[in-house]
């Protein structure tokens, strides 16, 4: 009996992706990111940006992340439209819409972006999309992270959705009564202040009682058995080690370039 | 060396740092380990702050101005608190301050103790289990901790507070979001809790009176009275606006006092039995 | 935090330690979360202004500079990684935020309405410095706000350094929503009951 926690179920269902450990996925989303900004041409950039989104399609799509990558799209847009038009490099025109002229050189500068703010995004969210909270918080305990620690990232992993929830319900109870009759900026502030005050001092108690909680439970102890992970992962150490050297030369690269630039 | 089977409290008064005005004031009063004790008395009496002064949260982690001693057996909560706050278990008034609120599910929640103290994973599993089935908690087990209704929650607390066998359990009103049956279950449970002192703040005076072997009275910060609930009851002071048992009410209004002292009338099922049969048989 | 040390495994974690209480790995979550419930008011009201830094700030005023910087850089990294992951990179905004919030409360920049007035500007300017770069870096020098990028074209359009114009748009509204949030903060300070500020003053 396993009252804990059923393993036999897990394995049960087990993907290809949970027995990549969460660090060489964080790891992974940082090599990208670092690769996508020493490329400057564009079809490397789109095959990273291939390269991150299959990954992403192969593990699952969130809702977070589309709202993520429909949100981006959008500035991206915005970006094609002022360094079309602006940038400082513009020289040859590309097409001509309506009398308004833009440039190669702009355009070319605001894919690039765009496609490194697409890489963040797909590799970031393969990260979020294959691994829960508890994993993540088992796995940095076994590999030696302070208790504190790991429960301080996590305890902010959980608080993020159960406010936005509780938010939900705000707006839509104001929603429900209708819309705000303040007009200036400075009262619609003030106004802002009778919801946030009960709310902060209500949060601010919670956690003083967590913190009492925390300590009347042992949380501090030196004793600590400390948690097994999860999953049984494939060379964690290997992939952790090849990836950092990896993101060293790359960091390493970019600084050259810097430097021999003041040279 | 005797005070070392006893809880002992020396004319303690306490001030937290924000305030001027001392939440508890010059209480002195002695009573042996193992025992169950209520503590009753209105809003803002000092129950909250006397269960922090014997759990140790005052002064060490709510900072504060602690006059006098307190004692429990050997132990101390002003002294070496570590070593104290693990044979403390303590159930706080609001049960979702209680959570650790990490866990996934009501297992790992009651198990977070036992891990923090490096108890073997079998342990774990065979003390979850038994404090479980205790608080009625088996079916909950796989479930978030989120998922719980307000009474469950409590039992959940409770179990947390239990599951570390601690030899004296605290208890800030535990059973204000439980349903009656929830609420008789648990006392009953209390009942057969054995080598624990144990300290519970009610308001469920009927209940009190059933399981508790002492009632300490506080009035603005003054324990104005304490004894067995039946002297308590029967010698409380109208100003302190204390509510008594329906046992008490029904037996004074219908003049059954005791037969062994006939100034008291009963306050538990078991004392009114008695002289009920004694009016009866006469 | 978490990608930077990956390879320091087992023992090495202790090299990197920062000393934290349990009253400030409590506030920190809490914090964050009123960063959270701060920006999505302001979008609800339709303010041109962010106020995701409200708990950040509280939490330096409350804890020091070091919960505070530690709030504001947890805040965008889980932020960033559930929500939004551009926003990671302007987690060593939010560190500066924190830090200089935190000297400039103990300093007694936060005790009346005029001295507020100082502390904002500083902490705009610290924030738009720590910005503009990210700001270039990663979108070109736009901030996403419509009207600061409308200024930035404009700029940008009449031959100004991509740099000034960056720095421009960012301070604009920088300086709009570090004055708001300094109000904020100090107003809803001086609500806290004094017990609370205490607790978070013993536990540092």
């Amino acid at each position: 009996m396993d009252i804990r926690h059923n393993r036999l179920q897990k394995v049960a269902r087990l993907h290809w992706y949970n027995v990549v450990d969460p660090v060489t996925k964080l790891l992974l989303a940082l090599f990208l990111t670092l690769l996508s900004f020493q490329l400057t041409d564009l079809y490397f950039e789109a095959g990273l940006v291939l390269i991150s989104l299959i990954l992403l399609l192969l593990s699952r799509l969130s809702v977070a992340t589309l709202h993520a990558v429909s949100f981006s799209l959008f500035l991206i847009a915005t970006m094609i439209l002022i360094q079309g038009l602006f940038n400082s490099q513009n020289a040859h025109p590309l097409v001509t819409i309506l009398s308004i002229t833009f440039y190669q050189e702009g355009v070319l500068y605001a894919l690039t972006m765009g496609a490194r703010i697409l890489i963040i995004i797909f590799s970031i969210g393969f990260f979020m999309n294959t691994t829960t909270v508890s994993e993540n918080a088992t796995y940095l305990e076994s590999v030696g992270m302070p208790y504190n620690q790991v429960y301080l990232l996590m305890s902010v992993c959980y608080i993020l959705p159960q406010i936005q929830q509780n938010l939900k319900k705000i707006q839509f109870a104001e929603k429900a009564r209708g819309i705000n009759p303040q007009k200036t900026l400075i009262q619609k502030l003030r106004s802002l202040l009778p919801i946030m005050i009960p709310l902060i001092i209500k949060t601010f108690d919670q956690s003083i009682n967590r913190s009492i909680t925390l300590q009347l439970r042992g949380f501090n102890s030196p004793e600590r058995t400390i948690a097994a992970p999860m999953y049984h992962y494939f060379k964690t150490k290997l992939s952790h080690y090849f990836l950092v050297l990896m993101i060293i030369i790359l960091i390493g690269c970019k600084l050259w370039q810097i430097i021999k630039n003041f040279l | 060396m005797a005070n070392y089977q006893k809880l002992s409290i020396n004319q303690l008064s306490f001030t937290y740092q924000h305030d001027r005005v001392p939440v508890l004031n010059d209480l002195t009063v002695s009573v042996p380990l193992d025992h169950i004790i209520g503590i009753i008395g209105n809003h803002h009496a000092g129950k909250t702050t006397l269960c922090r002064v014997l759990a140790g949260i005052v002064p060490h982690i709510i900072a504060g101005n602690l006059v006098g001693s307190c004692q429990l057996g050997d132990q101390s909560p002003v002294q070496d608190w570590p070593a104290y706050n693990q044979q403390t278990g303590f159930v706080l008034q609001d049960p979702h301050s209680q959570l650790s609120g990490l866990a996934d599910t009501v297992a790992d929640e009651i198990a977070f103790d036992l891990l923090n103290h490096g108890v073997e994973e079998t342990a774990i599993q065979q003390r979850v289990a038994a404090v479980a089935a205790q608080l009625q908690l088996t079916a909950q087990l796989q479930q978030s901790p989120d998922s719980l209704s307000g009474g469950q929650l409590q039992r959940l607390a409770i179990a947390t507070a239990i599951v570390t066998r601690p030899t004296v359990l605290i208890l800030d009103d535990p059973t204000s979001e439980m349903d009656p049956q929830g609420r008789s279950d648990f006392f009953n449970w209390l009942k057969t809790v054995t080598h624990t002192t144990i300290v519970i703040v009610s308001n469920e005076i009927d209940e009190l009176c059933e399981i508790a072997d002492e009632l300490w009275v506080l009035e603005k910060g003054h324990l104005v009275s304490h004894g067995t609930p039946l002297q308590v009851m029967n010698h409380l002071s109208p100003k302190w606006q204390v509510a008594t048992p329906t046992i008490y009410q029904l037996a004074s209004l219908m003049n059954w006092p005791l037969a062994t002292k006939p100034t008291l009338f009963p306050v538990n099922f078991n004392q009114l039995r008695r002289c009920v049969n004694v009016n009866h048989s006469n | 935090m978490k990608a930077k040390n990956i390879n320091d495994q087992d023992s090495r974690f202790s090299t990197w330690k920062i000393h934290l209480t349990v009253a400030t790995t409590t506030l920190i979550p809490a914090a964050v979360g009123i960063n959270y419930i701060a920006k999505a008011l302001a979008e609800g009201l339709k303010l041109p202004l962010w106020l995701g830094s409200l708990g950040t700030f509280l939490a330096s005023m409350l804890a020091g500079p070091t919960a505070g910087a530690i709030s504001g850089f947890i805040n965008n990294v889980i932020y960033g990684l559930t929500l939004s992951p551009v926003s990671t990179v302007y987690a060593i905004t939010s560190i500066g935020i924190g830090i200089a919030v935190g000297i400039l409360f103990h300093r007694g920049w936060f005790q009346n309405a005029k001295r507020v007035f100082v502390s904002a500007i500083i902490i705009a300017l610290v924030s738009t410095i720590i910005s503009t770069p990210l700001n270039v870096i990663f979108w070109g020098g736009q901030t996403g706000v419509a009207w600061g990028d409308a200024i930035f074209a404009t700029m940008i359009g009449n031959h100004i350094n991509i740099w000034l114009a960056s720095f421009t748009d960012e301070f604009v509204l920088d300086l709009l929503d570090k004055f708001a949030v300094a109000y904020l903060a100090f107003l809803i300070y001086r609500q806290l009951p004094q017990r609370m500020i205490n607790y978070f003053k013993d536990n540092q």
